[in-house]
């Protein structure tokens, strides 16, 4: 079918229609309102940063969704799919559900049963307090700067849609997340986190139905795509691709940089640690990857369509935004540009409460001998603050400083095959021992960087690192002193033997 | 070996083989440990249920998109 570069809008064609300013308007009173209610309920630190321990498992599988979904889930996600195609699902599908199997049934009970309010802290307990602060800092550094970027999104979204400068879209953005964050903690941050991810679903789905709609039906969308793009519904790609190479997908995403992030990213798990029991922490983790089956439609389907219709786009991120000015009529592009607003309102969320959170127990409990825990959710609240404001000044200076927040990207990703090597054998193992994970963290990064530096693939530097830093932790294990505490049934994972 | 050798076929009987590995991990974990601390012995509490089924319908999916 002959699709449409006659129907193609341009930016100044599409002004924002009254029910479009109604939707956004509602939104972020809706938004305000759900998270400032949820300011009475904190009265100590575990209220602020585990919501006092009662979420139920569907409030954590929307949150963690909704924490997932981020800056570049929507525009970089469609723009890679108009590329490459239905392969851009892998990330939602085997670089995910796999690991938050494995995530719900193995580790949220193990650090259930440590009794943590972190992923460093439990390093911490079963290595020693030097991986904690080393995990912890390396985790906070790079949240600030991703903190940065979504909120400079959010800007250049408002941009384009509403015409205001970016000064603007950034304090009023900031002020709005800051205002229930500080206020309401995980609470507000779990519960706004829900309504953001319906928003964002309800958005996707009358994306799909309107796309399919005008493309003449399911069997004129497939026909067309498979006829004019025959490998675009291929979920794995040639081994030699440059980008994602099938290998590389399958052993670096799939076997360690997914694991890495759905069991130890702090930003993830925080909400399993805040839920009311440890049954409801699984369940919630369990749900979200039932979520996550359908997150492709989201965030893939649309730039597929833009292909199918023949959208003429400059470059393959325009690929979302040409979609919503061609098919959502004035209205309902409002709600697009909502759930836009809403993936990375829940990320920048999430990332301040779990970055403070990190900052006031796993640092400066650590640094400062005599901190007083009293003080927790003082601190908590002034660091939700002070990270808020500092990446408030670092958004204006993300696109001069892509190649500082790239190099902390890449840091970040060096980090991950040792931190994954030290999770397993710490978990399942007893034999890992502190100094043992201290040297492997350090020599396993300096390998990583090694071979990303020798311009190795990212996807082969992780799980080269990983089997490194596996092999290494044994094998020093074996020459180092033992773990002080000679049982570590709490730190491991046993469930055959009953506690 | 050459990894951008490989043929693309293996990357499917590689996923097959990795999903059916952990369907068979997700039994091997004991009844008592998935039901900790849940409400009620329900049958629709077993999140290795869940599990099962998130797995099937990931064959499902990877079959389809070969």
């Amino acid at each position: 079918m002959q699709l449409y570069p006659e129907q193609q809008k341009t930016a100044d064609e599409s002004p924002l229609h009254p029910l479009d300013l109604l939707i956004i308007v509602g939104y972020l009173a809706l938004i305000t309102f759900v998270g400032l209610r949820l300011a009475g309920r904190v009265r100590s630190a575990r209220d602020f940063f585990l919501a006092g321990r009662t979420l139920s498992w569907w409030v954590i599988g929307l949150s963690i969704i909704g924490t997932n979904i981020g800056a570049n889930s929507y525009v970089g996600a469609a723009g890679n799919a108009f590329t490459i195609g239905i392969a851009q699902a892998n990330f939602e599908w085997i670089g995910a559900i796999p690991a938050m199997i494995i995530a719900a049934l193995v580790f949220i009970p193990l650090y259930w049963k440590a009794g943590v309010y972190s992923i460093p802290e439990y390093l911490g307990l079963r290595y020693n307090q030097t991986v904690r602060v080393v995990a912890a800092l390396i985790t906070s550094v790079v949240a600030v700067f991703a903190i940065g970027v979504a909120l400079w999104a959010i800007a250049l979204t408002l941009q384009t849609y509403l015409g205001w400068p970016i000064w603007v879209g950034i304090t009023v953005t900031g002020t709005i997340v800051g205002a229930y964050s500080i206020a309401g903690g995980l609470a507000a941050v779990a519960f706004t986190d829900m309504f953001q991810v319906c928003i964002m679903f309800l958005g996707g789905l009358v994306i799909v139905g309107l796309g399919i709609s005008q493309t003449g039906g399911f069997s004129g969308f497939v026909e067309t795509l498979i006829s004019e793009n025959p490998n675009h519904l291929q979920a794995y790609l040639p081994a030699d691709h440059e980008s994602y190479p099938w290998p590389g997908v399958i052993f670096g995403l799939g076997l360690v940089l997914s694991p890495a992030y759905w069991w130890a990213g702090q930003a993830i798990l925080q909400r399993s640690l805040g839920a009311r029991t440890q049954w409801d922490a699984s369940a919630g983790m369990m749900f979200a990857a039932f979520g996550k089956i359908f997150v492709p439609l989201l965030i893939v389907f649309p730039g597929l369509l833009a292909l199918v219709m023949h959208a003429q786009i400059e470059y393959p991120d325009m690929a979302l935004p040409w979609i919503i000015k061609n098919v959502l009529p004035p209205g309902i592009s409002g709600l697009m540009f909502i759930a836009i607003i809403a993936a990375l309102q829940s990320t920048i969320d999430s990332s301040v409460n779990s970055t403070s959170l990190m900052l006031t127990r796993d640092v400066r409990h650590v640094l400062i001998k005599n901190a007083d825990p009293a003080n927790d959710l003082k601190i908590g609240r002034l660091l939700t603050l002070f990270l808020l404001l500092l990446s408030m000044c670092t958004a204006p200076l993300v696109s001069e400083m892509g190649g500082i927040f790239t190099f902390l990207q890449t840091i970040l990703s060096l980090f991950q095959g040792p931190m994954l090597a030290l999770l397993i054998l710490g978990a399942f193992t007893r034999r890992a021992t502190p100094q043992a994970g201290l040297w492997t963290l350090i020599s396993g990064v300096i390998v990583a960087s090694a071979t990303s530096y020798a311009g190795v693939n990212m996807l082969y530097v992780a799980f080269s690192s990983f089997i490194y830093a596996l092999i290494a932790l044994w094998v020093l294990s074996g020459v180092t002193p033992p773990h002080p505490d000679k049982d570590l049934s709490h730190l491991t994972y046993s469930p055959w033997s009953r506690s | 070996m050459d990894l951008a050798n490989l043929p693309l076929e293996w990357a499917n009987y590689l996923s097959i083989f990795g999903f059916l590995c952990l369907f068979v991990l997700v039994w091997f974990i004991p009844r008592h440990a998935v039901f900790e601390d849940a409400p009620d012995q329900s049958r629709w509490r077993d999140i290795r249920l869940w599990a099962s089924l998130l797995i099937v319908l990931q064959l499902v999916i990877y079959a389809v998109f070969n």
